[in-house]
């Protein structure tokens, strides 16, 4: 009965991303579209170079012919619809072609290789950030939740609120300004010194240029997480199933882990889950202003550089990454909440 | 539901509302927002600027990059605050012929230790003007920093700057008083106005002592003919401190890009959010409550866009259409109304299966009568405080989408003022004035947002849970 479920989530799963592909692909059609021209003619050009022992006529019809073949390949000379398809296909089968502008720091211009370079470096950073704010925020959330409207609860809530509608990236903007000119006690941005320093040294310096966005994203982020899991454990503290166990005597101590804890686990796993997943896309202005070559700050480049094989590669993943995420919180839902499984029978 | 009923649960409901306190502090912030909003342009120091931000010469009289005024309070050595004078005692003395001697008379009270940074002597008129400038000062020198005969245009305008025009006048002023002094001293690198402030002795151009007391700026003009004239002068002092938040590197005025941001906050705040939050409610009443294909169709439609990356998404759309304030909204809509539609969805659903619909469905109301009439009141509620608890997120969007450089170059927003700064290099000059402002007006409106919304959902969802 699981596996039937979980078979079907993830074929959901697909459907949708295979859907989302295709949006994609429409959206940017005719930017892609002349991206590819461009890029075939300038392959071409740079083929002819070699045949030198060609009269002008010749050398026309060779390129012409191939560059009808390249075209045909591509099926650029296809339909709107079919080149949308073939287009999606490519995306779906991760073949993301070469970049405009965009190189990786080897000088390539693959789009896969520039992508796998820079989402390292947001894992590093921003799922980093969500497992710290996850365990912290829970913490601090079962904290609060034990004496509702005490004097940290109050903090807690009056902070959120204000912390809502906070930019992380003015947060980010702050830090520099204090920590790294007016004390500088942290770099700017960027991922090392230069040159950069090699062995243990290095993954201190590593860690020394992690510290300040790392810093600043969790101080942010603690709070909002603190609050939803104070609010999810003291509704489960209403319940009857918690009356019952105090007036058995367990200790209020194991009332909140063992009991409440359990029963709020699959809503702090989707808080954790979609956190994670998402953070694989990085933060499109907190890695700008902290100079740290994520997917983020990959895809504003590619915004301002018009580089339509990484925006859309770019966006390819995201939401692939997105998309897991749901599915594997379905999956796991199932597991913790055993009456979701069997098809919304409760 | 009549007049009578609407104002009694009106009231109850306020009994109720003042006893959440945030709710309260929210409401004023709100309220103080709204105000500023609309009477804001009044009390800014530069009325005119919500047209003229991006225009050079609107701001050219004033400092680059000063700090607030208050710093004085914190700091041993006060600084000379940005001022404008404009109420010169005026003295006309008809010499005959026609001819007569204008002369303008502007005091000005300087007791500071840093000395201002320019001064611009504004002289607008017309024809053939010879004007003379004369600075007294309280230690009882008088130099003549400007003589000149203009020639104007009718009504033309025409700018002294003491530093840049007046190096010369002020060497020869100091030569006056000592010759020595004078003869190490060069047009192109003396700052004359901090010589025309301070006392005349060695020490003058690497560390001046300020003479402080009331300084006589007198503007004397000959006007030779009836056809010729000049208007009251006016005197702006670009000070070393300016204003209320300073100015930024552009020379504009913090405070008043603060005010003027309040009103578009405020406009694409509440717009998007009651559009976004009707259309949620609207569409997921339509979904839970017709069913079949329609709510297949749209549950699919809120799957698509909840699983779109918002962020990526304004931007590309951004950078393609060139970017006006209003596509942003309806951006923002496009993918905010998603917010509300689960809940209302699941809600309606509930609502469906109320006895009242039933009898309301028995005696013959369409589906879109039961709709409109029997559930979307009950939602409203909570359609309220989830519009107020949706606007936070929405300016920080737009000020994200402002702070790339995609924002609407028409208006003044928040976020354009921390792009400017982010792009002019304030956090890496500190200028903290100029960072720190808007992105506390951003958290503060959110706060207000969040504060009202908590406490609207704090006394209305248990009216919704009992249903």
């Amino acid at each position: 009965m699981y596996r039937k479920y979980v078979l079907k989530r993830a074929a959901y799963g697909i459907l949708m991303y295979v859907i989302m592909i295709f949006v994609y692909s429409t959206l940017f059609n005719s930017v892609a579209d002349r991206t590819m021209r461009a890029q075939i003619d300038e392959q071409v050009a740079q083929e002819m170079l070699r045949y030198k022992n060609l009269s002008p006529d010749q050398l026309k019809a060779v390129s012409d012919s191939r560059r009808e073949g390249k075209l045909n390949q591509y099926h650029l000379n296809d339909p709107l619809v079919s080149r949308i398809f073939w287009r999606s296909l490519r995306t779906l089968g991760f073949d993301f072609g070469n970049s405009t502008i965009i190189k990786a720091s080897t000088g390539d211009r693959l789009v896969i290789k520039i992508i796998l370079e820079a989402l390292p470096r947001t894992i590093i950073l921003f799922t980093t950030e969500v497992i710290l704010v996850t365990l912290i925020g829970v913490a601090m959330g079962l904290y609060a939740a034990r004496r509702p409207n005490g004097g940290f609860d109050r903090v807690n809530s009056m902070i959120t609120m204000i912390t809502n509608g906070l930019p992380a990236w003015w947060l980010a903007m702050l830090a520099i300004m204090v920590f790294s000119y007016a004390v500088p006690l942290f770099p700017s941005g960027g991922l090392h010194i230069n040159p950069a320093p090699t062995g243990f040294r290095g993954l201190l310096d590593y860690l020394w240029h992690l510290s300040l966005p790392l810093l600043t994203l969790v101080l942010l982020g603690i709070w909002g997480t603190a609050y939803l899991v104070r609010n999810i454990v003291l509704s489960n503290l209403q319940e009857d199933f918690v009356m019952a166990a105090r007036a058995r005597g367990i200790p209020e101590r194991k009332v909140l882990f063992g009991h409440t804890l359990r029963t709020s686990m699959p809503a702090i796993m989707t808080l954790a889950i979609l956190g994670l997943f998402a953070s694989i896309a990085g933060n499109i202005i907190v890695e700008g202003i902290f100079g740290w070559p994520g997917i983020g700050n990959l895809y504003f480049i590619a915004v301002q550089q018009n580089d339509v094989p990484i925006l859309m590669a770019t966006l390819a993943i995201e939401t692939l990454f997105s998309m897991v995420g749901f599915v594997v919180l379905d999956i796991i839902y199932g597991l913790l909440d055993p009456r979701i499984k069997v098809g919304g029978k409760a | 539901m009549n007049l009578r009923d609407s104002m009694e649960s009106l009231r109850d409901f306020w009994a109720e509302f003042s006893k959440v306190k945030t709710g309260l502090v929210g409401l004023a912030l709100l309220l103080a927002f709204v105000l500023l909003g609309i009477f804001g342009s009044f009390i800014v120091p530069f009325p005119g600027a919500s047209s003229h931000w991006r225009d050079i010469t609107f701001w050219q009289d004033n400092p680059q990059a000063a700090p607030p005024v208050w710093v004085n309070f914190f700091s041993a050595t006060k600084g000379c605050p940005s001022t404008t004078l404009t109420k010169p005692t005026v003295n006309s003395q008809d010499e005959g012929n026609g001819v007569s001697l204008e002369t303008f008379v502007f005091t000005y009270a300087y007791r500071y230790d840093l000395p201002p940074r320019d001064m611009v002597i504004r002289l607008k008129g017309t024809g053939q003007v010879p004007v003379s400038i004369t600075v007294e000062r309280p230690d009882g020198l008088s130099a003549e920093i400007y003589r000149d005969q203009l020639q104007l245009a009718e009504d033309d305008v025409q700018r002294v700057s003491v530093s840049r025009n007046c190096a010369q006048a002020v060497i020869e002023f100091v030569r006056g008083q000592n010759e020595d002094l004078a003869s190490t001293m060069s047009p192109e690198l003396i700052k004359p106005i901090g010589i025309l402030f301070s006392k005349l002795d060695t020490h003058v151009s690497d560390s001046p002592t300020p003479v402080k007391g009331e300084y006589k700026i007198t503007v004397t003009a000959l006007i030779l003919s009836s056809d010729f004239k000049l208007d009251k002068p006016a005197i702006s002092i670009s000070g070393y401190v300016s204003g209320l938040l300073g100015t930024d590197a552009s020379k504009r005025d913090v405070f008043t890009g603060i005010i003027i941001g309040i009103r578009w906050a405020l406009i694409i705040g509440i717009l998007t959010s009651v559009v976004s939050v009707i259309a949620g409610v609207l569409l997921g009443i339509i979904a839970a409550y017709i069913g079949g294909a329609v709510d297949w169709l749209l549950t699919r439609l809120y799957e698509l866009i909840y699983l779109l990356p918002v962020l990526p998404f304004l931007i590309v759309i951004s950078a393609i259409f060139k970017p006006s304030i209003w596509t942003l909204i309806t951006i923002i809509c496009l993918f905010f109304w998603t917010g509300s539609f689960k809940t209302v969805y699941s809600m309606t659903l509930q609502i469906k299966e109320e006895t009242f619909i039933e009898a309301s469905r028995a005696l013959g109301s369409s589906a879109w009568r039961i709709m409109l009439k029997h559930i979307s009141p009950i939602l409203l509620p909570y359609s309220f405080a989830s519009m107020a608890l949706s606007i936070p997120a929405i300016i920080v969007y737009e000020a994200s989408v402002s702070l790339l450089g995609l924002g609407d170059a028409t208006i003044v927003s928040w976020g354009q003022i921390l792009e400017a700064a982010l792009s002019q290099g304030a956090v890496i000059n500190r200028l903290w004035w100029w960072v720190v402002p808007p992105g506390l007006m951003i958290a503060l409106m959110g706060m207000s947002f969040a504060f009202l919304g908590t406490a609207l959902d704090k006394i209305l969802h248990p009216k919704l849970k009992t249903r």
